[in-house]
């Protein structure tokens, strides 16, 4: 079954996670540069968040694996992007229900292959 | 002995009765709830190996059936007798309504000793057990699952007989088949999964960070097993391990996968080199922040719940704790899972089970773990939610929320005619 990962983390972990992801088995990533905030609403360890939420830097991550290595993959992730801080990240994990390459027409796993 | 086995019906009731009472139960509901809706008793003859005639006596109890058809376990043991059956029948009533079941409470047994008997012979007391009990079970009525004493290979023994009996196949007359029959995915570590999931909850609401958190699990068959393999896949230091033979102790961490090799091997853990060895009564006054029980009951009693270290004791052992223990953990402020709440992963993964067999529909086991996890969490915060509201200890909360669930579908249904 194919599922679908997005998670976002700090900037500055990305390029070590993206050699480990490609280790796992991933066949493909889409990044973009986003901006959110979690549970401190963007404040830092010591500041008081108040209802003015700051939106800092994070990087997206899309990735669309078979079922089989999604727990590989959002190990990598978790052992990777941690900072041992607040604002480390988070996974989600989706259920996809296709997918098809457009060049060969292949659908579900063998388009992700 | 026979004292001592009439405790465990005579003790099932008298906690029964506190709890009815703190729900202001009426009296006519009361003495509904405390009787059986069925019990049976047969006798199981078979010709043995040897040619002879031997019968066997075997029990099948149904407890209360109004929120769905009957869900229990039969075991073969030497020590079955009706008492034992018929409270586990009812706490099996009361597991299923916590978790939110669509089913009532069973439980079943034959008195024989399954490591003296040929496995010929376990397939003839089996065959014919079955076929005394076949119009009591059934997948809209009762479906039984394994125990003490009894496997897949037994479950598969009854679906094949009472297929035979129906003329048709029938998945969903037992859970606990081998995956090959129509077992679930994810069946055999269900109930230490589903205990795990109660911990990482408990941690949350005590505002617990779950790093280097430290356990000790005392048993190391199915159930400590898997319990002290998933806690260390997610990272907790699990320091001790024990079972009838030993407790091994490592301050720095044991490795239960490397254990379990050893045990394989060796029958034992005696003489395991990378820890140390302790008597095994030990591991309840280590020095850790969660114990698991999951051996035998009565484990736990006044002799050694004054000297238990932990935070949280999860209990995966049915009824690990004497209600004299119980006390002096309350008074230690230790948070205790209660076992129909912590071990209740098993018997949802066997819904789960009867649901895929009845649907002839089958599941990851990614999915039965989720679906797993959803259970025990709802279970879990409707439970601490009742024991804060109501102030009183998660197994009083545990049991209020059980029995006033059964008492509610009762007074619904009424009484027929
Ligand atoms: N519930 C959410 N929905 C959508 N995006 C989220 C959600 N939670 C977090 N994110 C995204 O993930 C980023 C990182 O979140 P973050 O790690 O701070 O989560 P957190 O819940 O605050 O955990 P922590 O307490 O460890 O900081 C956020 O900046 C945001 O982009
Ligand atoms: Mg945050």
């Amino acid at each position: 079954m194919l599922k679908k990962i997005e998670c976002f983390i700090q900037p500055l972990k990305l390029d070590s996670l993206k050699d480990a992801l490609i280790d796992a088995g991933v066949e493909g990533i889409t990044i973009s540069e986003v901006s959110g905030f979690g549970r401190q609403r963007g404040y830092a360890q010591g500041e008081k968040p108040n209802r003015n939420v700051k939106f800092l830097p994070k990087v997206k991550l899309e990735i669309v694996v078979d079922e089989e290595i999604l727990d590989d993959v959002t190990k990598t992730i978790v052992k990777l992007a941690a900072t041992g801080k607040f604002g480390s990240g988070k996974i989600f994990i989706l259920p996809v229900e296709d997918a098809i390459r457009i060049r060969t027409k292949e659908s579900g796993i063998s388009a992700i292959t | 002995m026979a004292a001592e086995k009439n405790n465990v019906w005579e003790m099932t009731l008298s906690r029964l009765d506190a709890t009815m009472d703190l729900l202001k139960i009426k009296p006519g509901m009361q003495k509904y709830l405390r009787q059986p809706r069925k019990t049976l008793e047969v006798s199981v003859p078979i010709k043995t190996d040897s040619g002879s005639i031997e019968i066997f006596k075997g029990y099948r109890v149904q407890h209360n059936t109004n929120r769905g058809p009957a869900k229990g376990g039969i075991r073969y043991h030497p020590d079955v007798n009706l008492d034992e059956i018929k409270a586990l029948a009812m706490l099996m009533t009361w597991k299923c309504s916590l978790v939110g079941l669509p089913f009532g409470g069973a439980k079943g047994g034959v008195i024989a000793d399954p490591t003296k008997l040929s496995a010929n012979e376990l397939e003839h007391i089996t065959r014919r057990y079955t076929f005394e009990i076949i119009d009591a079970i059934g997948p809209d009525k009762d479906i039984p699952a394994p125990d003490v004493g009894t496997n897949a290979q037994v479950m598969a023994w009854i679906l094949d007989t009472y297929s035979m009996d129906k003329g048709h196949s029938v998945p969903g007359v037992v859970t606990g088949k081998p995956i090959s029959l129509g077992g679930s995915q994810g069946r055999e570590d269900a109930t230490s999964r589903g205990c795990v999931y109660t911990i990482l909850s408990t941690l949350k609401v005590m505002g617990i960070d779950s790093t280097d958190l430290s356990v000790a699990v005392q048993g190391f068959g199915n159930v400590g097993g898997n319990a002290a393999k998933i806690l260390y896949d997610l990272g907790f230091k699990i320091i001790a391990i024990s079972d009838v033979s030993a407790c091994l102790y490592n301050k720095k961490g044991l490795n239960p996968f490397d254990i379990e090799d050893y045990f394989k091997k060796n029958k034992t853990l005696c003489g395991y080199s990378s820890a140390e060895e302790l008597p095994r009564e030990e591991i309840f006054g280590l020095e850790c922040d969660i114990l698991v029980p999951a051996a035998l009951e009565n484990q736990i009693t006044e002799k050694n719940a004054g000297g238990i270290k932990a935070k949280i004791v999860a209990e995966g052992a049915n009824a690990p704790t004497t209600p004299e223990a119980d006390k002096i953990l309350k008074q230690n402020s230790i948070f205790v899972i209660p076992d129909v709440l912590a071990n209740a992963g098993g018997v949802t993964v066997s819904y789960f089970e009867w649901v895929q067999g009845n649907l002839s529909y089958f599941w990851t086991k990614r999915e039965v773990n989720l679906k797993l996890r959803d259970i025990m969490e709802r279970a879990f915060y409707e439970t601490y939610k009742f024991s804060s509201e109501h102030k009183v200890d998660m197994r009083t909360a545990a049991s209020m929320l059980a029995v006033s669930r059964v008492a509610e579908a009762t007074s619904l249904r009424g009484i027929y005619p």
